[in-house]
């Protein structure tokens, strides 16, 4: 499906989360299966992830990810950055509050995450991520952005 | 400025200036003309030499003193053109100073000058940028990543100048740190720009696999010369602008820079969670790091790269198209076969080319800065990912790359750098995320799907980074970790465990055994000690001999046999101790041709994981293999304990097959009955080498078609370890079978050598034979109980022929024509004991005391020495030979009956006389001028 696009001279796929998802589906099975994670995936994960991934790998060591739902039915990952400030990363899209997120990601489309997101998504391929039940009001107040915990 | 800031400032001044010079220092460095001011800090280094002593850090004084004045005064050069940045050159002096390579320091400072003026020149919205004086990788990288620091983030805080000196060598103090220090300091000093500086040096010094630096300091570095010198290159200033733009132009650390901002690195920690992905990563890294700083090194020293692009795993790459995408460059590629075979454009029809999608990361791309056309190698190890719904695999952890060669340069064209740099393509979607998300590790909805997803991952080759299990002994072995240790994991098949002899460690005991003081200080036990070794071989058909311990006793060889030989086991912890080659190693060699063709189909080192399930027909043996050491624990059984598919056990031949095959050499392994033992050298089985006579059924019965010899010689040489039973058998005159494994056949003659194994083969149990050779027990089986029986005695030798060789034995009649009287002698010996040793009695001179029996002999043997010629049906050859006692008692007895008188002995008597058939030993045989034998009779 690439290569069509490509010939059709389609505005170019970005491809770069394709690879980040399989990884992330390697990292998942290769947990499940022996329950662990051979070098090379961590060596892959960081040639596309760059720096980001150890200090993501970090933050999963730290089980510092935790998601979050309300009875409302509503999900969202907060992440607990190496300062203890608490980041909400939302499921169905990629945003972090972090100022990484705002200059590598989204001014300079450098990186296509930050290391909180990336810690959500090993987490949750690695099956560590915390559980934890939240009112609706404090979802609100957390999907609302207006408060900083 | 916070007080661990100061501490630092401190600190570092401490080792890196001289206490009474350190104020002076500072003025000069700000405002000195740049040849006073080398001058001056020459001279300031000269004196430094005394002042470093005590300081630990500063190995070579000299050196690092040189380095920096030429440093420095490059940076001052820098200096003359900047304003506030003044820091970056100190830095650059700093990390110089603990960088390894030393320079000639007047080219460094030309360099640096002519650069640091194009700088001037050519940029002049970047005044303060100094970019040039690269010596050292080291320097390069520090010097660059300091360079890339012009992030819009960073506003300098100009009142900080005074002070500024002081944050300089902080952060230069930082980089020579690596990454201990590095990231913290950070949180008190919100956004100033001289800290922010350090961080970031030290922070993409610690990761410089990821940034560029490597590969930008090493262009950088190959095109400083040029200009240095005014060669004919063809790249002019602006060129060389242009790539050092195209490396400097975007911030390096964008993604490190998030965890620096001040909130995050408060609980910044240095150590990683103790067992953590984190901290396994980290070690990976750094193995990886410095993996890719060799290799760069070397590929840069190399100039003939390309003729190493024929190692397996190479990938030779076309590229047809790039993009770039989150700093990462994605080149749409056509896989090529092996180079050699011309590109596109000496062989534009070719078959169907695969396509790869390769991942560049930021510095391996502004380095090889893809363009369509070029051809570019990837050097193991990387990695392929296929990911469901594309065509074809993505090449991941392409650090070892290379451009061969470049489409815009032998097109002579001029592209400029906007031409060249990769289309960017658009940010993804944040909507689109990566799966895992919603799903709340429901586990089996996730298995049922992956199940579809088997190892995507593949990795090709390992640094010693990955330590995953590796099925390739090349792949592990060329993508050697530090000291030439092998990382990986790597599953072999025992082929061949057998043992060499070690070398006594003193050898004074081995040229003087006699010397009572040495062999006192020298334990007998001491001598003879062997190791055990295998001989491997990996599913891709090649072999390594590999060297364990030593075996406390040698009969513990077969244990091992039977536990290793055949089955498929992991090596681990090994380290290569050389390469050698079918020339070098003719023996190893010929037991690896024994092996080859292999029993099945081998795995390809192709060039790309996806087929490398396919199989190819088996190619001439290897060429080269590599020796290998280890311990016990290097070996260690890979699965259950089925036989491996690939093993070949020794085929058990007749004497008879290996005496006419046609092959000259060749390695072959038989059971045979020892029919007559001559050791050779020394008194001692096992310390010379021991000649063997053997014999098999196959030779001993009738050949009515195809007449062949009936007793061959093996030599056993000193190098093969013989077994403590084996040894007794030996030493013992009885006749005995043994099994020799892997001996060769080498010009008519059977050698046990290094690889060869001799095994006593006990007859005891109804001719059931007892072979510790695991996988060929039913085949000796069937060829040796038949032969246990039908061995028929007295064994039948061959009758005397002018074409037979020393050590061998043959029958012999002949009548008497002369005698040798220089080695014709009698001797008294015990008629008890046999022993020669006898005294005189001096009470009764007649009599005899034996010294071996203690006892008295007074009617003495008479022992009696005599060689004689022997005229026989071979005509025109002098035959003499030593006689037995049993049979010259014959020849004298009858003599005697003649004569009357006694004990003397007339020769005449003598001649004419008949003798035969005789069993002799050939000793000696030379053919010119006439052809003469020195025989020997024994007795079978």
């Amino acid at each position: 499906m690439f290569w069509s696009a490509m010939a059709l001279g389609e505005t170019r796929a970005s491809f770069l989360p394709e690879v980040a998802e399989q990884l992330f589906r390697d990292i998942q099975k290769s947990q499940e299966e022996t329950s662990q994670i051979p070098d090379d995936l961590l060596i892959a994960l960081k040639f596309v992830f760059g720096p980001c991934a150890l200090q993501a790998l970090d933050l999963v060591d730290q089980r510092s990810v935790t998601r979050l739902s309300s009875p409302s039915g509503r999900k969202a990952f907060q992440v607990m950055g190496g300062s203890g400030r608490l980041y909400t990363c939302f499921v169905s899209c990629h945003y972090c509050p972090c100022p990484a997120f705002a200059y590598t990601v989204l001014r300079r489309n450098e990186g296509p995450l930050c290391k909180h997101i990336l810690a959500v998504y090993l987490c949750q391929a690695i099956g560590v991520t915390q559980q934890e039940s939240v009112s609706d009001e404090q979802m609100s107040t957390l999907l609302s952005g207006t408060t900083v915990s | 400025m916070s007080s661990r800031k100061r501490r630092r400032h401190y600190k570092d001044i401490k080792c890196v200036f001289f206490p009474d010079e350190v104020e002076n220092k500072f003025q000069k460095v700000n405002r000195e003309p740049p040849s006073l001011s080398s001058v001056s800090s020459a001279k300031s280094w000269e004196r430094c030499g005394d002042s470093f002593v005590d300081s630990p850090g500063i190995k070579s004084i000299k050196s690092s003193g040189r380095k920096l004045s030429a440093i420095r005064n490059l940076a001052l050069s820098a200096l003359e053109s900047a304003d506030h940045s003044n820091e970056d050159p100190v830095n650059i002096a700093w990390s110089s100073s603990d960088s390894e390579q030393s320079d000639d320091d007047t080219r460094q400072r030309h360099a640096s000058r002519v650069v640091a003026q194009q700088q001037q020149q050519q940029r002049p919205q970047r005044p303060g940028r100094p970019t040039a004086p690269i010596q050292s990788y080291t320097t390069a990288l520090r010097m660059l990543s300091t360079d890339k620091e012009e992030l819009p983030v960073i506003d300098t805080d100009s009142d900080l100048d005074g002070s500024e000196e002081g944050f300089v060598i902080d952060s230069g103090q930082q980089i020579s740190e690596c990454e201990s220090e590095s990231l913290d300091g950070k949180q008190d000093l919100p956004l100033q720009l001289t800290n922010e500086r350090g961080l970031e040096i030290s922070g993409s010094g610690s990761d410089v696999v990821n940034d560029g630096h490597v590969m930008t300091s090493s262009t950088l570095d190959s095109e400083c010369f040029p200009l240095q010198t005014g060669e004919g290159s063809k790249r002019s200033v602006s060129d060389w602008v242009r790539s050092a733009q195209a490396m400097l132009q975007t911030p390096q650390k964008p993604l490190d820079r998030q965890s620096k901002t001040p909130e995050d690195s408060a609980k910044k920690r240095r150590r990683f969670q103790s067992g953590g992905l984190a901290e396994r990563l980290n070690r990976l890294q750094r193995r990886q790091r410095s993996a890719v700083s060799f290799w760069r090194h070397q590929s840069i020293s190399d100039t003939s790269i390309t003729a190493t692009a024929d190692k397996p795993g190479v990938l030779v790459l076309e590229v047809l198209e790039v993009q770039e995408e989150c700093s990462m460059q994605l080149a749409h590629c056509e896989h090529h076969g092996p180079p050699g075979e011309g590109h596109r454009h000496n062989n534009p029809v070719s078959e169907k080319r695969a396509r790869m999608l390769v991942l560049f990361n930021r510095e391996t791309a502004s380095q090889l800065i893809p363009a369509p056309g070029d051809i570019i190698h990837i050097y193991p190890p990387w990695q392929s990912l296929s990911i469901e719904g594309f065509s074809c695999d993505i090449i991941l952890n392409t650090h070892f790359s290379q451009k061969v060669y470049s489409a815009s340069k032998a097109a002579n064209m001029f592209i400029p750098r906007g031409l060249l740099s990769a289309q960017r393509c658009s940010p993804y979607s944040l909507c689109k995320t990566f799966g895992l998300l919603e799903v709340c590790r429901t586990t089996e909805e996730n298995s049922a799907k992956q199940t579809t997803v088997s190892g995507a991952l593949c990795s090709f080759g390992g640094s010693g980074v990955l330590t995953r299990r590796c099925l390739s002994l090349l792949e592990a072995i060329e993508g050697l970790g530090q000291a030439g240790c092998v990382g990986q994991d790597v599953e072999v098949v025992v082929q061949r465990v057998y043992s060499i002899p070690v070398p006594d460690c003193s050898p004074m005991t081995i040229l003087k055994p006699r010397v009572p003081s040495r062999s006192s200080s020298a334990p007998p036990a001491e001598k003879g000690k062997t190791r055990l070794c295998v001989l491997v071989q990996d599913s891709y058909g090649m072999f390594s001999a590999v060297q364990l311990h030593l075996l406390p006793c040698k009969d513990d060889l077969h244990e091992y046999c039977r536990m290793w030989q055949g089955r498929t086991c992991v090596l681990r912890d090994i380290k290569v101790v050389q390469r050698v080659t079918r020339e070098r190693r003719t023996r190893l060699f010929s037991l690896i041709d024994s092996l080859w063709p292999p029993v099945m189909p081998l795995q390809d080192h192709g060039n790309t994981p996806s087929v490398s399930s396919e199989s190819r027909p088996a190619g001439p043996a290897p060429s080269f293999c590599y020796l290998l050491s280890g311990q016990e624990s290097s070996v260690e059984h890979a699965d259950g304990q089925t036989l491996s598919p690939l093993y070949l056990p020794p085929t058990k031949l007749s004497l008879r097959d290996i005496l006419q095959s046609d092959v000259k050499t060749c390695r072959c392994s038989f059971v045979a009955t020892v029919i007559h033992k001559r050791i050779i050298q020394s008194s001692d089985v096992g310390q010379g080498e021991v000649w063997l006579v053997l014999t098999d059924p196959s030779l001993q019965e009738e050949q009515p078609e195809r007449p062949c010899r009936r007793t061959v010689a093996l030599c056993v040489n000193t190098s093969c370890v013989l077994t403590s039973s084996v040894l007794e058998a030996l030493n013992s005159p009885a006749v005995c079978r043994m099994s020799f494994r892997d001996s060769i056949k080498e010009h008519g003659v059977l050698l046990c050598v290094e690889q060869s194994v001799v095994e006593m083969c006990s007859v005891d149990s109804g001719g059931r034979l007892e072979s510790t050779t695991s996988g060929s027990e039913s085949l000796s089986h069937s060829l040796c109980e038949p032969q246990a029986k039908t061995l028929s005695q007295p064994v039948r030798l061959d009758p005397l022929s002018p074409e037979i060789t020393p050590n061998c034995l043959c029958s012999l009649t002949g009548v008497i024509v002369g005698v040798d009287e220089n080695t014709a002698y009698s001797w008294p010996a015990c008629n008890h004991c046999g022993s020669d040793n006898l005294e005189v009695l001096a009470e009764r001179p007649e009599h005899f005391h034996c010294v071996s029996c203690k006892s008295v002999v007074d009617k003495p043997d008479t022992k009696i020495q005599l060689e004689v010629f022997l005229s026989s049906s071979l005509s025109n050859c002098t035959l003499k030979v030593k006689l037995q006692q049993k049979t010259i008692m014959s020849i004298l007895n009858t003599a005697a009956l003649e004569g009357d008188e006694f004990p003397g002995y007339d020769v005449e008597n003598v001649l004419g006389k008949e003798v035969g058939p005789l069993a002799v030993y050939v000793r000696v045989v030379t053919r010119k001028p006439s052809l003469c034998m020195g025989l020997e009779e024994i007795c079978l």
